[in-house]
């Protein structure tokens, strides 16, 4: 219940920040995550002085480059924050059946390591549910992962406290 | 900036409340001397005695002359540890942990307000910092300024040992603040020369992984260090305490690698890693000199995407290349009867390599509609038919290369004149130089010295290079580099009554590379040329022309087959077909055979040949 009051809470706010908040257009699938420019010019500037620029960030109030994360976020959030970075890679290896961004979410999401060959499993299985369009947010990824995860003996569990 | 005087004016109060007891002098004196105080400062020795600290930021100092007196910041940290305890984040306690846990060491100092520092507590918290992790971004063959590499940490928490993924760690990155995401090569000029403050950033590992392996193509090497948690805690205090903190950047020397190898001596005390580079931090080097402490436990290999596009793409046939771009462009293809009639196993390497270049494509630009919906539909794909998993050879360590100087000692003969060269390179590597750990095709030299000694004692320059880069990337089914190159400095060339000038030069070019086997690319570009020469009547002489060659990897090293012209606006035409053959005898020794005919219209054609030795040392 918690989760889905914070992940309406996460789209209202998408509505203001325009593009950029986790669920909104913007910050979802397919998406190049960050902004960067290829050519020979900006490869020179990058290796030269592999900066930053702006005020350098500092920990956990750097979002996720591109997808905003002001307002209030508890703890709670950090598992949205990290789904709407990775959702890309996500997305390849949810396809295959395994890989480091599929742990990765099985890690915020609270599922022990025992369990997470299950969980690679199972999403794979139900992948089409999960990214169900190439527009699909990470709001709705998150909350598709959860009802296929109540479907399942070992992983319903999981999903009520994650 | 009131964060600055706040504290000030609150710990003159904090003196009229409470006292602070400072030690004795002898004490004082003790402490400000030593190493790992020098280190918290980042304090540097100056020639003619005193100190400098690095940092470029009065907010890094509580005394005024805190910058050039170590002795006068312990004095005043002392007495800021003891300011009344209401200033809470802005309490030098808070703002300075690391500094605090060593002099509460230190001096016994059982009697310090209790202070609560929650900014820094949830921070840190949040970090859980256990395991620190050295990131090498290795070369990019396009984009040959990569090859000095970028050293960055990675900070694990204990979770992350046990989970294998390193996508909830943080990235804590050294480098050049940069005001807007201008590329102009007035930036580059600028972070060369110092013309940036540097600063520390703590961000997502996953994010760097982003910019690296999608954006510039650039492999990470993960070397795991032997730092316990207490030690990489240690030194994530210390990074607290650099947080928004201002310092110089230089390319060369005062760069991300020098910061990180003072952030381990600060997490270790004892080790003794700076003074190994007084003039210049090249990345690569840096990191052997870690590996050289005994600090590497675990290396960990993470190829670029491009690299796993193209390790995806090489067990198809060229009829299969076609399919795989074919479906890129027109996923419904995937329906075909002539794709469905291939085997299984094919259809899903065509598959996911037809992903991969999707997603090559998509790098970097504003998110395509059609891009994203084709990839989904190859990702539909994949997941009903997975390809196994993509396994990459890891490749030579890039600090098992050659070392970055050059000295080089030759003796040769010059249309029957002999002579003894003398030469020294401050950087990096060319197209014939032990191969190991770069990439083929890939030039940057900085700083070349060739001086010769003729015959009769008749010593000439030969050439002062600044810049000499080339990039050969070979063009595939799948991708298509351009190839350029640039070079400056000063060489000899014909000169009037067949005497050889000393000239300044600065030439370009562009063109293409192809593999012409395995082991040999073959490469045209078209060359511009500008030329300040004494016999020339104009100051300055455009000339074009081309470059062209072979690069062969054989057994004995790199062999460089190379015939260039320029023709001069002037009417001067100027061409050379030169062989070059590196012997590569040991990991920083090589012995290189150079053969080389020179045409102008100045003079009868020029023979030389050389034997050269060449030791890559520091």
């Amino acid at each position: 219940m918690k989760r889905i009051l914070l992940g309406s809470l996460l789209a209202a706010a998408s509505l203001n920040a325009f593009a950029t908040a986790p669920g909104g257009p913007g910050c979802g699938w397919g998406n190049m995550l960050f902004e960067g420019q290829r050519g020979l010019p900006s490869h020179l500037v990058a290796s030269i002085t592999n900066g930053t620029s702006g005020n350098a960030t500092f920990g956990m109030t750097s979002g996720t480059n591109g997808c905003d994360t002001s307002g209030a976020l508890a703890y709670h959030g950090k598992s949205m924050i990290v789904l709407s970075s990775i959702m890309n890679e996500l997305s390849e290896d949810m396809a295959r059946g395994e890989g480091e961004a599929l742990t990765t979410y099985a890690v915020v999401l609270g599922v022990p390591a025992e369990d997470r060959a299950h969980f690679a499993a199972v999403t794979s299985q139900h992948f089409n549910d999960i990214f169900s369009s190439a527009d699909v947010t990470a709001e709705q990824v998150h909350a598709a992962t959860l009802a296929v995860m109540k479907q399942d003996a070992v992983l319903a569990k999981y999903a009520d406290q994650a | 900036m009131s964060i600055r005087l706040l504290p000030l004016l609150l710990s003159l109060l904090g003196i009229a409340v409470q006292a602070a007891p400072q030690p004795d002098a002898a004490t004082l004196q003790r402490l400000a001397d030593d190493p790992y105080w020098i280190s918290l400062g980042h304090y540097e020795r100056q020639t003619f005695g005193g100190w400098r600290s690095y940092v470029d930021d009065a907010d890094f100092f509580l005394a005024d002359d805190g910058e050039r007196s170590p002795l006068a910041e312990l004095a005043a940290t002392i007495e800021g540890l003891h300011a009344a305890p209401e200033l809470a984040g802005a309490h030098p306690q808070c703002r300075f942990p690391s500094r605090t846990r060593w002099l509460r060491q230190q001096l016994v100092l059982d009697d310090l307000p209790v202070v609560e520092c929650a900014e820094f507590d949830t921070w840190y918290a949040d970090i859980d910092p256990h395991t620190t992790v050295l990131v090498f971004p290795d070369a990019y063959l396009n984009s040959p300024s990569s090859m000095f590499g970028h050293t960055l940490l990675r900070i694990d928490s204990a979770a992350t040992e046990g989970s294998g993924t390193a996508l909830l760690s943080y990235a804590l990155n050294f480098g050049a603040m940069i005001e807007g995401m201008d590329n102009s090569i007035l930036y580059a000029w600028k972070g060369l020369a110092g013309g940036y403050p540097g600063q520390f950033a703590l961000l997502p590992y996953r994010e760097k992984i982003s910019e690296y392996s999608s954006l510039e193509n650039r492999d990470l090497w993960e070397y795991q260090l032997d730092l316990t948690p207490e030690e990489t805690g240690r030194m994530i205090e210390h990074v607290w305490e650099l947080r928004q903190i201002r310092f110089d950047y230089f390319f060369f020397d005062e760069n991300c690698s020098y910061r990180l190898l003072e952030l381990l001596e600060i997490a270790r005390p004892g080790l003794r890693l700076i003074e190994q580079f007084p003039l210049t931090a090249i990345p690569a080097d840096t990191v052997r000199a870690v590996k050289d402490a005994g600090l590497v436990q675990d290396i960990n290999y993470r190829p670029s995407r491009e690299k796993e596009l193209l390790a995806r793409a090489a067990p198809l046939q060229p009829a299969e290349v076609s399919w795989a771009r074919a479906l890129a462009a027109d996923t419904g293809l995937l329906e075909d009867a002539a794709f469905q009639a291939l085997p299984a196993e094919r259809q899903a390497l065509i598959q996911e390599t037809a992903y991969r270049l999707l997603r090559y494509q998509a790098a970097g630009q504003e998110r395509d509609a059609g891009n994203a919906a084709r990839s989904f539909r190859m990702l539909q794909a994949i997941n009903q038919n997975p390809p196994p998993r993509l396994e990459i050879t890891t490749p030579t360590l890039p600090e098992d290369g050659h070392e970055s100087r050059t000295w080089q000692l030759a003796l040769g003969s010059q249309d029957h004149r002999a002579f003894a060269e003398y030469g020294l390179r401050m950087a990096y590597h060319d197209l014939n130089d032990n191969l190991a750990g770069f990439p083929l095709g890939a030039q940057i030299e900085l700083g070349k010295l060739r001086l010769r000694q003729y015959e009769g004692n008749h010593w000439q320059l030969e050439e002062l290079g600044l810049v000499s880069i080339r990039s050969l990337t070979p063009r595939n089914q799948l991708l298509q580099p351009w190839s350029w190159q640039v070079q400056t400095g000063l060489e000899r060339v014909a000169g009037k009554d067949g005497r050889q000038r000393l000239v300044g030069h600065l030439n370009g070019g562009a063109g293409f590379t192809w593999h012409l086997s395995e082991d040999v690319l073959g490469y045209a570009l078209a060359t511009l040329r500008v030329e300040h020469h004494r016999d020339f009547a104009a100051t300055l002489s455009p000339a074009a022309g081309f470059d062209s060659g072979l690069l062969w990897r054989n057994r004995a090293g790199n062999l460089l087959l190379e015939a260039q012209a320029d023709y001069f606006h002037n009417g001067e035409v100027r061409r050379s077909l030169g062989l070059t053959q590196q012997l590569e005898l040991g990991r920083n020794l090589g012995l290189r055979l150079t053969a080389q005919r020179e045409f102008s219209h100045w003079s009868a054609p020029q023979n030389e040949v050389m034997v050269q030795l060449r030791w890559y040392h520091y």
